[in-house]
């Protein structure tokens, strides 16, 4: 069932009910007013005549004479019928031993009756009930033929403009169903961004900017893939044809097979990392949480790495007071700030400086910071360096022996610590 | 000694058999689970390679099948998977030790020794090549009587290489022995390499017998050059 009709039904359902009770309501509150009147009419008739009573006939004649009240029965000592129940024929409704009761007359029209004794007299005394009756007829022929016709036109408006309401959305399923994987650069229009169709469109769009983003990265990231993984092969290939051209010396056969050796480990290494991102992004890496020095953890990096630093003559400057405790994964961790303090000191001139820190920060908050005095990196860069295989210089990065996946691994593992990798230059 | 291998993929079969008679093992090699099964049954051996990955019977049933047989061989598990439950598994079957391929030659060679080594203890107090010494109680290193003075690392690095002289070393066995890391996606290639160096020059560099050398594409090895 679409959305159009169930709106449509809920509507002049609920709708229904509605009139329903209010009709409902109105007719009985009209019988009651009505319906009371004729009680209190009986009553008040009632004390004429029998106040008329104890000043005899005439009196009582006088009552029927000026019409006081209309149709009454005394009997007893003066006994009396007035002109209009004889036209009536009320005898006939004259049944029974009740005091009030309803009855129909000798010409068939409905009264409301009541009766009082006192000593041998009694006075009865009745209310033609036809108008009142005809008047709640009425009301209930208009609200039985009202009712249907409120419940089709709720139908029809509800129809009507659940119709105008869902078209816009009908319209942004079309739009939405027409762009594909090779068309994800098209969005949808936006008539009105403030209303609610011009939100979803808003929203509808975001997503699609963010597919979009993560298509392309994809498409990067397979065609640096394949660039970093064929180039190893063609290495390893070529020198291996070349050297079964020629006849060399065991001296040289030696050195291309280690050529070669070099390149596998090259390929070894870069599989190995592509592995692990693609692990996590799996979601297959078990993360052990445990309470963390971090000061001992960043020292215990740095001590590793010194001797590159030490290598390029570069100051490795350590501010690792012990007991800046997280809750975290230590391998995950330690992969994470080698990864960072080794691209800083790849990065940083000769004789430049390092500083590696660890504090704690906002409630909660312990940080790990790494800072150098390198070049820094420009910031068309600064989004894109933690991306796999991201290079801001081909040329350089490729001399020092890196494949371009040890920021992404950083970031992968801290991410994984539900950490953030910070970066400012 | 008799080691054998248990691997389907032919290639890989064939350079393990050659590079291990040339190191002076005897080998068999099975190409499917249930030749080696029979061979295991069958013959004495004092190490089996089993690789994990077989066509119709998995690896990890067959050892398992053998250890319920009562079989005390020690085995070796080569395999390409390498997350942390695999080794579990490989492990929990029975298997003595784990190695993921691709692997280096020289670390299957030193894990076969280390696994027929075992249980053997013998107690060393001095390592010695050439007129290279290190006194393993006072940590003293001398080259040519003269004292060498090494870092910490570099005196870890010089002990695994002495202990494994005239063997071939990878950067993967130093990683793990002296660094206690698992994961190669690591800069600590670098750091190897570095750490190789500044050794080389502390014990070989005034030297003209060169002790320390690099195999290239493989790893390192420190002995004497044959004549």
């Amino acid at each position: 069932m679409s959305v159009r009709t169930r709106q449509t039904l809920w509507h002049s359902t609920i709708l229904a009910v509605l009139v329903l009770g209010f009709s409902a309501s109105v007719y009985l509150i009209v019988r009651a007013r009505l319906y009371g009147r004729i009680e209190d009419q009986l009553t008040a008739d009632l004390s004429f005549v029998e106040k008329a009573y104890p000043h005899g006939a005439y009196e009582i004649a006088e009552l029927d004479e000026h019409g006081a009240v209309g149709f009454f029965r005394v009997t007893g000592d003066c006994a009396y019928v007035s002109h209009g129940w004889k036209r009536a024929g009320l005898d006939r409704a004259v049944t029974g031993n009740l005091s009030r009761w309803t009855s129909s007359a000798g010409d068939g029209r409905e009264f409301r009756l009541t009766r009082v004794r006192t000593g041998r007299a009694e006075f009865i005394v009745a209310q033609d009930t036809t108008h009142a009756r005809g008047t709640l007829a009425n009301l209930l022929l208009v609200l039985a033929l009202g009712l249907p016709l409120a419940f089709a036109g709720a139908a029809a408006g509800g129809y009507f403009l659940a119709g105008r309401l869902l078209g816009p959305v009908g319209a942004l399923a079309t739009q939405a169903r027409r762009i594909t994987g090779e068309s994800l650069a098209e969005r949808l229009p936006v008539e009105n961004s403030g209303d609610e169709f011009g939100r979803l469109a808003g929203a509808f769009n975001d997503t699609l900017a963010r597919l979009q983003d993560s298509f392309e990265r994809l498409r990067r990231f397979t065609a640096d893939a394949s660039h970093e993984l064929r180039t190893p092969l063609t290495a390893l290939r070529s020198v291996g044809e070349v050297a079964l051209q020629d006849s060399l010396d065991a001296a040289a056969y030696r050195d291309v097979i280690g050529s070669m050796l070099e390149e596998v480990d090259r390929l070894t290494r870069l599989v190995d990392c592509l592995l692990t991102l693609t692990r996590g992004d799996s979601g297959r890496v078990p993360v052990t949480r445990q309470r963390v020095d971090l000061g001992t953890l960043a020292s215990s990096v740095a001590d590793c790495l010194r001797v590159l630093a030490e290598e390029r003559e570069q100051s490795l400057e350590l501010e690792t007071p012990t007991g800046i405790v997280s809750d975290t994964d230590p391998g995950l961790v330690r992969q994470a700030v080698t990864n960072v303090l080794d691209n800083a000191i790849k990065y940083t001139p000769p004789e430049g400086r390092i500083r590696i820190a660890a504090r704690p920060r906002d409630p909660g908050e312990a940080v790990i910071e790494i800072v150098d005095s390198g070049p820094g990196i420009p910031a068309q860069h600064r989004d894109r360096v933690f991306e796999r295989f991201y290079r801001i210089d081909d040329g350089r990065a490729r001399e020092t022996g890196g494949v371009g996946l040890g920021l992404a691994i950083a970031r992968w593992a801290v991410g994984l610590c539900r950490g953030r990798l910070e970066l400012d230059s | 000694m008799r080691i054998l291998i248990i691997e389907d993929e032919k290639k890989v079969a064939g350079a393990i058999r050659r590079g291990l008679e040339s190191e002076q093992y005897e080998i068999r090699v099975a190409a499917t689970g249930e030749d080696g099964f029979f061979l295991v049954n069958n013959e004495t051996f004092d190490l089996v390679i089993l690789d994990l990955m077989l066509p119709k019977r998995d690896g990890i049933e067959i050892l398992a099948a053998l250890r319920k047989r009562g079989l005390q061989t020690p085995v070796l598990i080569l395999t390409a998977k390498d997350t942390v439950e695999d080794r579990v598994v490989g492990l929990d079957a029975g298997a003595d030790d784990y190695l993921v391929k691709p692997f280096a030659f020289p670390e299957l060679v030193a894990r076969i020794r280390a696994l027929l080594r075992r249980g053997r203890t013998d107690q060393v107090l001095r390592l010695r090549v050439a007129n290279l010494e290190m006194d393993l109680v006072t940590r003293r290193v001398t080259r040519a009587g003269r004292n060498v003075e090494l870092t910490s690392k570099e005196y870890e690095m010089l002990e695994y290489l002495m202990r494994h002289q005239d063997q071939t070393v990878s950067r993967e066995m130093l990683a793990r022995e002296i660094w206690q890391a698992t994961a190669r996606a690591t800069p600590l290639d670098n750091v190897i390499d570095v750490t190789i160096a500044r050794l080389r020059r502390k014990i070989d560099d005034s030297f003209d017998a060169k002790l320390l050398r690099t195999v290239r594409g493989v790893g390192f090895v420190l002995g004497e050059v044959g004549p």
